[in-house]
């Protein structure tokens, strides 16, 4: 089961397998919810949208058309994303990184992570997303390519663009 | 010798995504350009930070999407009735078919049993209309000036299976008061086929009195010895008296009329 590719078991799954899905969840609910508390820099938020994903890859599991899973389930995840933040404003992005601040501090989670957050707070939301992804190693530039709906070579030429400017903010805020 | 900056590389290298050559013609530009050496260190420790940066969720999330695909799995069980709803579907729309084609096939044999019925009530009812036509012509035909039409029209009695009572008497009628030989002739032996009636018995009694051509006596005295009809006696001894009776009617009267009497 193991050995199984995202894909092979997404098909099992779409054919009525569900037990299938706790090996889906076990390899990917961190990335998902790492992908989405970057995003939103809210714990409690990333989990509640993780499980919106998961309750999501359940309820249309029969829709999956065999195509790379990563990108599937990762535009599900940008999707719940999104709705979340038109139906809550976009002033609130803002306000959510604001007071995730207050909260780490409080919290006294390491320095790298505040800086990272802080980093990554700094990027426009499009360049955010595209970076965090391609941190995942799984996701391919192709992968990464198909979620936003982009060519690999821009997605690459533009995720160079942005690790650097990144690491600039990044290196900075020590 | 100044060679260009290999920032762009700087991500793949780090990944690890760079081809043998690629990877050794970029470490030999890093051992010898500070800028890239730089670059190289911040990205690393940028990259650093996104690896060691790993968020764990708590209990909470697991324990809840246990819970969704437990649920789940029991709203699949439901799914599995209704998979095997469509079976039963199946078989009950195979019942469906049988049963619209069973009707298909009632209804044709239906329709075609009335069509016949129909039919044979159109074909009666122009058997009844060609019978009336041929007894109407048969009885014209009787009345014809021409001998040669009467015995055409005694002999379409063998067109009828049942003739009526006007039929019989018209026979009858030629037998008994046509002035041609070969018309009386001929309507006895059309009257002859239904001796059973009790009117062509008569009539052949009747004719026998009144008979003058040998030939038709001879042949109405052998037609009533075969019925057996006892009234025929008297109008033989008549005939027996009589002067101008032919000598041979004479003995074959003497033949068989003990037989009646």
């Amino acid at each position: 089961m193991e050995t199984l590719s995202d894909e092979m078991i997404m098909q099992k799954v779409s054919e009525g397998n569900l037990d299938l899905l706790k090996v889906l969840f076990d390899r990917h609910h961190r990335h998902v919810y790492n992908f989405l508390y970057k995003m939103s820099g809210d714990k409690m938020l990333a989990e509640d949208l993780t499980q919106d994903v998961f309750y999501k890859l359940i309820k249309y599991r029969n829709s999956y058309n065999n195509g790379a899973f990563l990108s599937w389930m990762f535009t599900i995840a940008r999707n719940s994303l999104k709705t979340y933040y038109t139906r809550n404003h976009k002033s609130h992005d803002d306000i959510e990184v604001l007071a995730y601040k207050a909260v780490e501090e409080e919290n006294d989670v390491s320095d790298n992570n505040a800086h990272l957050q802080y980093a990554l707070s700094q990027l426009d939301p499009f360049d955010r997303e595209l970076v965090i992804l391609n941190r995942y190693k799984e996701i391919k530039y192709d992968e990464l390519a198909e979620i936003m709906g982009s060519t690999p070579g821009a997605v690459k030429t533009r995720v160079c663009r942005i690790l650097k400017k990144l690491k600039n903010i990044y290196l900075e805020s020590i | 010798m100044e060679k260009q900056h290999v920032f762009d590389q700087i991500p793949d290298y780090l990944d690890g995504n760079l081809n043998r050559s690629d990877k050794a013609s970029f470490e030999k530009h890093i051992a010898q350009c500070a800028d890239c050496q730089k670059e190289l260190e911040g990205t690393k420790q940028l990259f650093n930070a996104f690896d060691k940066e790993v968020s764990i969720p708590t209990d909470r999330l697991r324990s809840k999407f246990e819970a969704v695909l437990q649920q789940e799995k029991s709203n699949q069980g439901n799914v599995v009735q209704l998979n095997s709803r469509p079976s039963s579907n199946w078989t009950g729309n195979a019942l469906k078919i049988a049963a619209s084609i069973a009707l298909l096939v009632a209804a044709f044999q239906m329709g075609s049993l009335f069509q016949q019925r129909k039919a044979n009530k159109d074909i009666a009812q122009l058997q009844y209309e060609t019978d009336r036509m041929k007894q109407t012509a048969m009885l014209s035909l009787m009345e014809n000036q021409s001998a040669s039409k009467r015995i055409q029209g005694v002999n379409y009695i063998e067109e009828f299976e049942q003739p009526d009572e006007a039929i019989i008497q018209a026979l009858s009628n030629r037998l008994l008061y046509d002035e041609n030989d070969n018309v009386r002739m001929t309507a006895f032996e059309a009257l002859a086929k239904f001796t059973s009636s009790e009117m062509v018995k008569n009539t052949f009694v009747q004719a026998l009195e009144q008979e003058k051509n040998p030939s038709i006596q001879v042949s109405i005295i052998q037609a009533l010895v075969q019925i057996q009809e006892k009234k025929a006696a008297e109008p033989m001894k008549k005939l027996l008296e009589k002067e101008d009776t032919q000598p041979f009617i004479k003995e074959q009267i003497k033949a068989v009329l003990p037989s009646l009497t």
